[in-house]
């Protein structure tokens, strides 16, 4: 300031301004005193905690363990495309990296949301100390997920010597942490979030691609565990990292903190409510712009159905992360089937109903948002079933292009691409009611008596809240299940699979929130009077 | 003649570049008051926000105490003061500790005696050791105006500060208004009270899409009569 370095105005005298460190700490005192947070509260949150992970953690060891001995390698069609275990995992780890990228920018990664963005943003203190656990919080996060994704994936899939897998976890903590730091620099230099989203997004876009490019070409990938060496010189350019980041906290503006803040703020609450959909909305909507170049003349809409349909075609096409996911997930199965190891029926099956419902949850973003606002379909005047049927119309006609990708390497894996081909088609159905009625699923009741369990307490019956969805998946794809299973497609299996769709369709159109078994017994009331 | 505390200069706001408002001119000096009005949405609070350094400008020029604006500036967080619609509080902080946080936090001496005044002030004595959750609407937007008083400043910056105030409660506001300019503090607010315009501000610009004019009081209170019959 050029003149006047005094406020015009005080309350009283102004003395020395008290530490970052002393603020924090007299807000985190007081939060203490009144939380119950105390040491046995910690120890017993800790404990809970290390549980989980550890209970995590092991049964996804057994998890890759048992498909790495229970699959075997493909007998069905000798190819000459094929792709190392090895390559497979470096993959998807750098399909890891960038997804950890896009997720990082979303959420900022340094934020500060609600009470501190209004109480502590406008103090005169160094902002460095304000922000520093926030700016360390993400990393760790990341590492500590870098580090077990490794781990599982070194000592289960690819069965490497223990020393082997503790330097290579070693080497995922340094990476995971390493990406949040590079989203945290670009952060402090002015970069947007969406533009930090929108690289994660391609790098993790690069994963499946280059795995298709190695498939092709038939290249093979060097042994990718780094040496003692590399992974020292790589932890200490993230520590670099880290110093730069914490150098560069005070250079973020209050802008970007606030709305960093308000991201990472919704999208915790909707981690700690189970809600799903509220995390995808909070971290899509974290990196939307603010104006579009473009007005969408919406030339298509010629009616209230069309409406609906554009809109919902509009939010896809516009959601990048959707586009992106909904590509990795076609090529997955490809890749899946590339790999002798993993190339077997459960294999393949495994890959194909992961895959298929990832792309189907892309598809859902307008059904989701409508659930949660319901904006344009009260505007228009439909019933709430056919609401809900055409809703999946934008779904049913992505999983159609989804499926026949999917699918194309299936048959070209199992033999008979036509009859897998048909299969194909007669599933997408499934998929878009699988996507609809996720959307439109109510909340865990969290007013009711709650159930302990090893990751906290958690509402009555949530396990059934949020398996709609993926209940239509489980059942409605039997037929593809089998065909996979058995390894080719038939009249009586196709004919099954529409037959599954029809009732898929139905059951995912249907407006009520009573489970059917509430309502079979409300249905016979009657009955019981005289 | 002292310097101008705000000067905006065909000052463009909008988020994304898309602009929300036609441009404003405006110089705000010490012992003054400048009122922004206009009808909903038509971008006061994104005129405020550039003030305070949350939004960058598309265009124009903006100084605020003679400098470009950059919160980020340790002397900018002294000097500048704003109570904007931040309705987020720490849960676990009674509203006697949210404001000893802001006048400690800005190196108040004597915060207790400070705060103690300014709880009586805004009615908030009986509620010091309630939590905010514990308090309604009202009494967490005085919260918040008390604390924008609790805390060094030569400019404050309030959004729509008569917001869930009771009319006793707005003119004692006025009255606090009055003597900050009065102790050589500049007042910049947004607002649609027309009795708080006429008895606080000097100057008022109208905000709007077409044209943005700079208006003496009465005419500002007139326009938000005409806007909210």
């Amino acid at each position: 300031m050029s003149d006047e370095a005094v406020a015009a105005v005080a309350p009283a005298e102004i003395g020395e301004v008290p530490s970052a460190r002393a603020i924090r700490r007299y807000t985190a005192q007081a939060a203490n005193a009144r939380g119950g947070a105390g040491l046995g509260t910690v120890l017993s949150d800790v404990y809970f905690a290390v549980i989980s992970v550890a209970i995590s953690v092991l049964v996804a060891l057994g998890f890759t363990r048992n498909l790495r001995l229970d699959v075997h390698p493909s007998t069905h069609v000798e190819t000459s495309w094929d792709l190392s275990l090895p390559a497979l995992v470096a993959i998807v780890l750098l399909a890891g990296a960038g997804a950890l990228l896009s997720v990082a920018g979303r959420l900022g990664p340094v934020g500060a949301g609600g009470a501190e963005a209004a109480w502590w943003l406008g103090l005169p203190v160094d902002r460095r100390g304000l922000l520093r656990p926030a700016s360390l919080r993400l990393p760790a996060l990341a590492g500590v997920v870098g580090g077990v994704v490794v781990a599982v994936l070194e000592s289960g899939l690819l069965a490497t010597p223990g020393s082997t897998v503790g330097r290579a976890a070693l080497a995922g903590v340094v990476a995971g942490a390493g990406v949040v730091l590079v989203a945290g620099v670009a952060q402090s230099a002015g970069a947007r979030r969406r533009t930090i989203a929108l690289v994660g997004d391609l790098v993790a876009l690069v994963g499946p691609v280059a795995a298709l490019v190695l498939v092709l070409t038939g290249a093979e990938l060097p042994a990718l565990t780094p040496g003692w060496l590399v992974v020292g010189l790589v932890a200490a350019a993230v520590v670099a990292l880290a110093v730069l980041v914490d150098r560069r906290l005070g250079l973020i503006p209050a802008r970007s903190l606030r709305e960093s803040g308000s991201v990472a703020t919704q999208a915790v609450g909707a981690v700690v409510s189970l809600d799903s959909r509220e995390l995808g909305r909070a971290l899509t909507d974290g990196a939307l712009p603010a104006a579009r170049r473009r007005v969408s003349r919406l030339r298509t809409v010629r009616g209230a159905a069309s409406a609906l349909v554009t809109a919902d075609l509009v939010v896809l096409r516009r959601s990048t992360r959707h586009v992106v996911q909904l590509v990795v997930a076609a090529l997955l199965p490809a890749i899946v089937v590339a790999v002798p190891q993993l190339a077997s029926p459960p294999g393949v099956l495994v890959a194909l109903l992961v895959a298929g419902y990832v792309a189907a949850s892309a598809t859902g973003e307008g059904a989701r948002r409508a659930e949660m606002a319901p904006i344009l379909d009260r505007l228009l005047p439909l019933e709430a079933r056919t609401v809900r049927r055409l809703r999946m119309v934008v779904p049913g006609a992505v999983m159609l292009l989804w499926s026949l990708v999917a699918f194309t390497a299936v048959g070209l894996w199992a033999d008979r691409l036509v009859g897998w081909l048909a299969l194909a088609v007669a599933s997408a159905p499934v998929w878009a009611a699988a996507t609809v009625r996720a959307a439109y699923r109510s909340a865990p009741d969290w007013s009711g008596p709650l159930v302990s369990t090893p990751a906290g307490a958690l509402p009555g019956g949530v396990a059934a809240v949020l398996a709609r969805g993926p209940d239509v998946v489980v059942l409605g794809l039997l037929p593809v299940w089998i065909a996979v299973l058995i390894g080719r497609t038939g009249t009586v299996l196709l004919t099954a699979q529409l037959l599954f769709a029809v009732i898929a369709v139905a059951v995912a159109s249907s407006i009520e929130t009573r489970p059917l078994m509430e309502r079979m017994m409300a249905a016979q009331e009657p009955e019981k009077r005289p | 003649m002292s310097k101008p505390v705000v000067r905006a200069q065909d000052l463009l706001v909008g988020y994304g570049g898309a602009p929300v408002c036609a441009p404003v001119s405006f110089t705000l000096a010490p012992g003054k008051a400048v009122a922004l009005v206009g009808a909903n949405g038509s971008g006061k609070s994104t005129v405020l926000k550039s003030v305070l350094g949350l939004l960058t400008p598309a265009s124009g020029t903006l100084r605020v105490l003679g400098e470009p604006v950059d919160e980020r500036d340790v002397e900018f967080r002294t000097r500048v003061a704003s109570v904007l619609d931040d309705d987020a509080y720490f849960p676990a902080l009674t509203v006697a500790e949210h404001l000893y946080l802001t006048a400690r936090g800005h190196g108040v001496l004597g915060a207790q005696a400070v705060v103690d005044e300014l709880l009586e002030e805004f009615g908030l004595a009986d509620h010091r050791t309630a939590l905010p959750v514990a308090l309604s609407s009202g009494q967490r937007r005085r919260l918040l105006l008390a604390a924008g008083f609790a805390r060094p400043r030569s400019l404050l910056v309030l959004d729509e500060p008569e917001q869930r105030l009771d009319r006793a409660m707005r003119d004692r506001l006025a009255q606090r208004l009055l003597a900050e300019k009065r102790d050589g503090g500049a007042v910049l607010l947004a607002t649609h009270d027309p009795d708080l315009v006429l008895a606080v501000a000097d100057r008022a610009v109208v905000v709007a899409d077409d044209v943005s004019r700079l208006v003496d009081a009465p005419q500002a209170a007139r326009f938000i009569s005409r806007e909210n019959p």
